[in-house]
């Protein structure tokens, strides 16, 4: 899993679309296709190419998408002939998923969240308060913690090392590949 | 019938609806042209290009209803490059300008501005139904102009559009008069909407038939909106998604089992699969089910889903279904006339269907007549029982994952399984070939496909015979659409009458040559040759020589059009 994930980090840093997709393509609005390539290599192969190849008959199987991150950057691979609406839902689905546990400070029974599921740690920390019916502070607001009683928390996670360290302070994708677990604990006892 | 006044020749022509029929009426007599022009109200237009906007509204005074298509069909797929053409603001302006009464407006693979639709949405004060089919450009502002302008609209239907969704409150531009709904789907939205606003609008719609919600109604907003519509007759759920609270799942149960007329049902776009359960007192009546993009259901629960439709006449589903569920499927839906079978994205697991399946559904379905059919393999035994099994067949379309690959049984082609169907089926109308192919499978669709009249080609053939063995036996062809072949200049111009009869002709990554489309060009004037040149500088001619990496050609009665992006050379 973790070389999975290292994998994704050293795709991230090599392409060159990495976090510049543009918010109105119509493809990308919920694709993770420009942050988590999947893992399974597309084939960008160019088609003619390609089709020489074919007729030589060397039969390659392109059994995987090709991902068509924006409209400019449709990939020249087309076949099987289906849909861009299809092939869009279907990379999404295919993306990797990287599920992790989350306890709540005081509840022995913990949850799993897949991380790739979400785009920012905005996203997460909504995902989490709606699953944990808690308020949990956003890790980049400076605010101090208006009320502090016992049902406001923070967001804490275990990396490799093995140290608990507070949500928020390295960027999205750094944080996904150090992550092991994640801990919501009490905003009063950071 | 000369002797019959024209008021009852015009009464007789009131039952005759579909085009064809209509369009032979018009060629028996100068009357009969003359009475049937007057009163036909519905148009279709297979290619946009084909005839002037003028031209139509000259010919039909009564006109409400346009269909018009652009794109060719392999635009779906990727291969004709953005702005080619397609645009519907034209025929929208002429038809404004035509004082047209226009009140129904279906568009396929076509490039709609939001200007368009807010011309359309003020133009036309009769205007009743919008239908969008695999269109793009239009934004959610568009929609707002038709939701707020149109007062009698009772139909909005956008499917597989690709829309830029502003996040704007375009449900909400539907004013509290608007009752008359009777379709809506918003399915291929991607943005929020809110629920409240869409829930209020279905309560006030009585007539409403038909719903298809986006991935972004929750689970608590899809029950609260069914409960208020329990005469749905058509339903596609966005979004089941486990909701915490247990109670909303078992109000959506008690929902669904008061909606007593759902025969068609569609979406999952996002699911948990041990949700499908609230769906199961509606499936027993299905009649439709549509799982073609439900990726989030694994085979089993699909299998689990299937048993209880023992009423389907059409299903849309994924391949993780599985060669076994197919069986499931064969013994339990024997109704099934049309059945569709995506390819999932399954990496690293076994292959998903291979030629089994097909069999199974072809020995338990005696009524199926559509097949679309993405599959691992196929075999040529397995073709020539599908083809005793299912003489029926109007529509066949086979794509094998890997596009040349051969029997896997017998390492032979798959000539002899694609010419079983076409010698079994004589009613069949439309083919897609797969696999590895000679120019054997040309001649036998030559000699037997006589009704044949859409062939979808690609990655086969060994030399221009087989080109022509289509052409020349193929009487009822009308669009045939080929990739990646050996054909060459010699079948494209032994027999240029044979386009004048065709709607479309297709061609890329083939053995064309600019100086063949020249000659046909030259011969032919009723026709456009375009030929697409992607690569190269708009300003630089190219060699005679050089071969033509995509041509598509379509008769025409409008002659060179004026909007083709720089790239599209008409001949």
């Amino acid at each position: 899993m973790e070389e999975m994930v290292m994998g994704t980090l050293d795709l991230i840093t090599a392409s060159p679309h990495s976090s510049s997709s543009s918010s109105s393509s119509p493809t990308t609005d919920n694709n993770n296709n420009n942050n988590h390539p999947s893992s399974s290599s597309s084939i960008s192969t160019r088609r003619t190419d390609l089709s020489t190849d074919l007729r030589l008959g060397l039969s390659l199987s392109p059994s995987h998408y090709s991902t068509p991150s924006s409209r400019e950057q449709r990939s020249s691979f087309d076949w099987p002939p289906v849909k861009s609406t299809l092939r869009c839902t279907l990379v999404e689905k295919s993306q990797i998923s990287h599920f992790v546990k989350v306890y709540m400070e005081g509840i022995p029974i913990g949850r799993k969240l897949n991380l790739l599921a979400h785009h920012n740690y905005h996203a997460l920390v909504k995902a989490l308060a709606n699953m944990f019916r808690t308020t949990i502070l956003c890790p980049n607001s400076h605010q101090l913690p208006l009320i502090s009683g016992n049902n406001v928390h923070v967001l804490t996670y275990e990396d490799q090392e093995g140290d608990w360290m507070m949500v928020g302070d390295v960027p999205w994708e750094m944080f996904l590949t150090s992550v092991k677990k994640l801990k919501i604990t009490r905003a009063d006892r950071c | 019938m000369n002797y019959f006044p024209d008021e009852v020749i015009e009464h007789i022509f009131e039952y005759v609806g579909s085009h064809r029929d209509r369009n032979a009426l018009s060629l028996v007599c100068r009357s009969w042209y003359r009475i049937e022009r007057c009163t036909r109200e519905k148009v279709f237009i297979g290619n946009c290009y084909s005839i002037t906007p003028e031209r139509l509204i000259q010919r039909f005074p009564s006109l409400k209803s346009l269909t018009l298509k652009g794109k060719p069909h392999f635009a779906d797929f990727s291969l004709v490059p953005h702005g080619w053409g397609g645009f519907v603001y034209p025929w929208i302006e002429a038809l404004a300008k035509g004082k047209v009464g226009l009140e129904e407006l279906r568009l396929k693979r076509m490039v709609v501005s939001d200007e368009s639709l807010e011309l359309l949405s003020r133009a036309f004060p009769n205007f009743k139904s919008l239908v969008l089919v695999s269109c793009e450009e239009f934004t959610t502002d568009g929609l707002a102009a038709i939701a707020a302008n149109c007062k009698r609209l009772r139909e909005l239907d956008l499917q597989e559009n690709e829309v830029d969704d502003h996040k704007g409150q375009w449900l909400s531009c539907f004013p509290d008069s608007c009752t008359s709904l009777v379709s809506l789907n918003f399915a291929c939205l991607k943005g929020e909407i809110n629920t409240g606003v869409l829930e209020r609008l279905v309560a006030r719609s009585p007539n409403l038939k038909s719903l298809r919600l986006n991935r972004s109604v929750p689970l608590d907003a899809l029950q609260r909106i069914v409960a208020r519509a329990p005469q749905l007759v058509d339903l596609g759920v966005g979004s089941l998604v486990h909701d915490p609270a247990m109670e909303t799942f078992a109000k959506l149960m008690t929902t669904m089992n008061k909606c007593k007329s759902i025969t068609s049902l569609s979406g999952f776009l996002e699911v948990t699969p041990r949700c499908l359960t609230a769906m199961y007192p509606i499936l027993p009546k299905l009649t439709s089910l549509n799982l073609s993009y439900a990726a989030g259901i694994p085979g089993s629960d699909l299998i689990k889903l299937i048993r209880h439709c023992k009423k389907l006449q059409r299903l849309w589903i994924m391949d993780s279904i599985g060669d076994k569920g197919l069986g499931v499927v064969a013994n339990t839906c024997k109704e099934l006339q049309e059945l569709r079978v995506f390819p999932s994205d399954n990496i690293g697991q076994h292959a998903a269907v291979t030629e089994k399946g097909l069999v199974a559904i072809s020995m338990g379905c005696p009524k199926l007549h559509s097949l679309l059919y993405f599959c691992h393999q196929m075999t040529n035994a397995a073709l020539i029982t599908v083809a005793k099994n299912c003489p029926n067949f109007i529509r066949f379309r086979l794509a094998i994952l890997d596009a040349t690959k051969p029997d896997p049984d017998t390492n032979q082609p798959l000539d002899e399984g694609f010419g079983a169907i076409v010698q079994s089926c004589r009613r069949l109308r439309r083919l897609s070939l797969s696999g590895q192919l000679t120019d054997k499978v040309f001649l036998y669709i030559g000699m037997y496909a006589e009704q044949l009249e859409m062939l979808s080609i690609a990655f086969a053939g060994e030399s221009d015979k087989g080109m022509l063995y289509v052409l020349n036996g193929c009487k009822k062809l009308r669009k045939l659409e080929i990739r990646d072949c050996p054909f060459g200049n010699t079948a494209l111009l032994t027999d240029v009458g044979k386009y004048e009869t065709m709607r479309s002709l297709w061609m890329s990554s083939c053995e064309v040559t600019v100086g063949a489309c020249k000659v046909l060009a030259m011969k032919m004037p009723r026709l456009n040759v375009e030929i697409f040149n992607e690569n190269e500088p708009a300003d630089c001619e190219p060699d005679d020589v050089q071969k033509v990496e995509k041509m598509y050609l379509y008769r025409t009665l409008a002659g060179k059009r004026k909007d083709a992006p720089e790239y599209v050379w008409t001949l």
